[in-house]
């Protein structure tokens, strides 16, 4: 199945969008063309007490002190991925993305990146392991075509790596 | 994500709906606090724990409404 239905269509929108923003330098959210489907994907649950959960986040998280930033300030946005251990210390996560307030996120991790909480299903049996890798990226994508082309199969690639049975992904 | 059960929670249920995600929550948290309020780590964990237990479920899924707020 398609990831982004009448992609075509799409893009023309899009271009007509991003035409608009150039020219005026201030994006026209009302006019943005929301990406839409009319079909989900199938597949069968799993039981998740006896699976590997990998976490997603969209939140823009790198390691502070390690991996550079993402380019927060770009129009288009930044299509790249971060990697980070799920057991990394809260306190050496960042967030770079300048879509969302980030007051909550930085008084308190884990409304976005909840690595704790997983763990702590994980002591108390409600979720079988974590894959060790967290995979991160910063969700301001208004060029879907761009996600679909770039980030996704690097998200693939990352997934596979971890082999899970199952994904959370939690955006921000 | 071919191949795999996913799972998420928005709280903008009306941008998320649209792209047919096989598994979601819905709450009215608040943007850059998905799951909950800062601090609140048993409202995080409800709205995790009913985000995960929706991988039980064979796809596609309706999406679930979660009475959370940020109030």
């Amino acid at each position: 199945m398609e990831i982004l239905e009448n992609r075509e269509e799409w893009k023309a929108r899009f271009e007509e969008w991003w035409a608009n923003y150039q020219r005026t330098g201030t994006p026209d959210w009302k006019a943005y063309p929301l990406p839409r489907n009319s079909t989900a994907p199938s597949g069968p649950g799993v039981d998740l007490s006896q699976s590997r959960l990998l976490f997603i986040s969209s939140a823009g998280g790198y390691l502070r002190d390690e991996q550079p930033p993402f380019d927060a300030a770009h129009p288009l946005g930044d299509y790249s991925l971060r990697l980070f251990p799920v057991d990394t210390p809260l306190e050496r996560l960042a967030f770079s993305h300048d879509h969302y307030d980030h007051a909550a996120v930085e008084q308190d991790p884990q409304v976005l990146v909840p690595l704790r909480h997983l763990e702590a299903m994980v002591d108390e049996g409600i979720i079988g392991a974590l894959a060790p890798t967290v995979v991160g990226f910063m969700g301001y994508l208004p060029d879907v075509t761009r996600l679909v082309d770039e980030l996704i199969p690097a998200v693939l690639e990352a997934v596979r790596a971890e082999t899970p049975d199952a994904v959370l992904l939690v955006p921000a | 994500m071919n191949g795999y059960a996913t799972t998420l929670t928005s709280w903008n249920a009306g941008r998320t709906r649209v792209t047919m995600p096989p598994r979601a929550t819905f709450t009215r948290l608040n943007r850059g606090a998905t799951l909950g309020r800062p601090g609140d780590a048993a409202q995080q964990r409800r709205v995790l724990k009913a985000t995960l237990d929706l991988l039980a479920l064979d796809a596609p899924q309706k999406p679930v409404y979660l009475d959370e707020t940020a109030d």
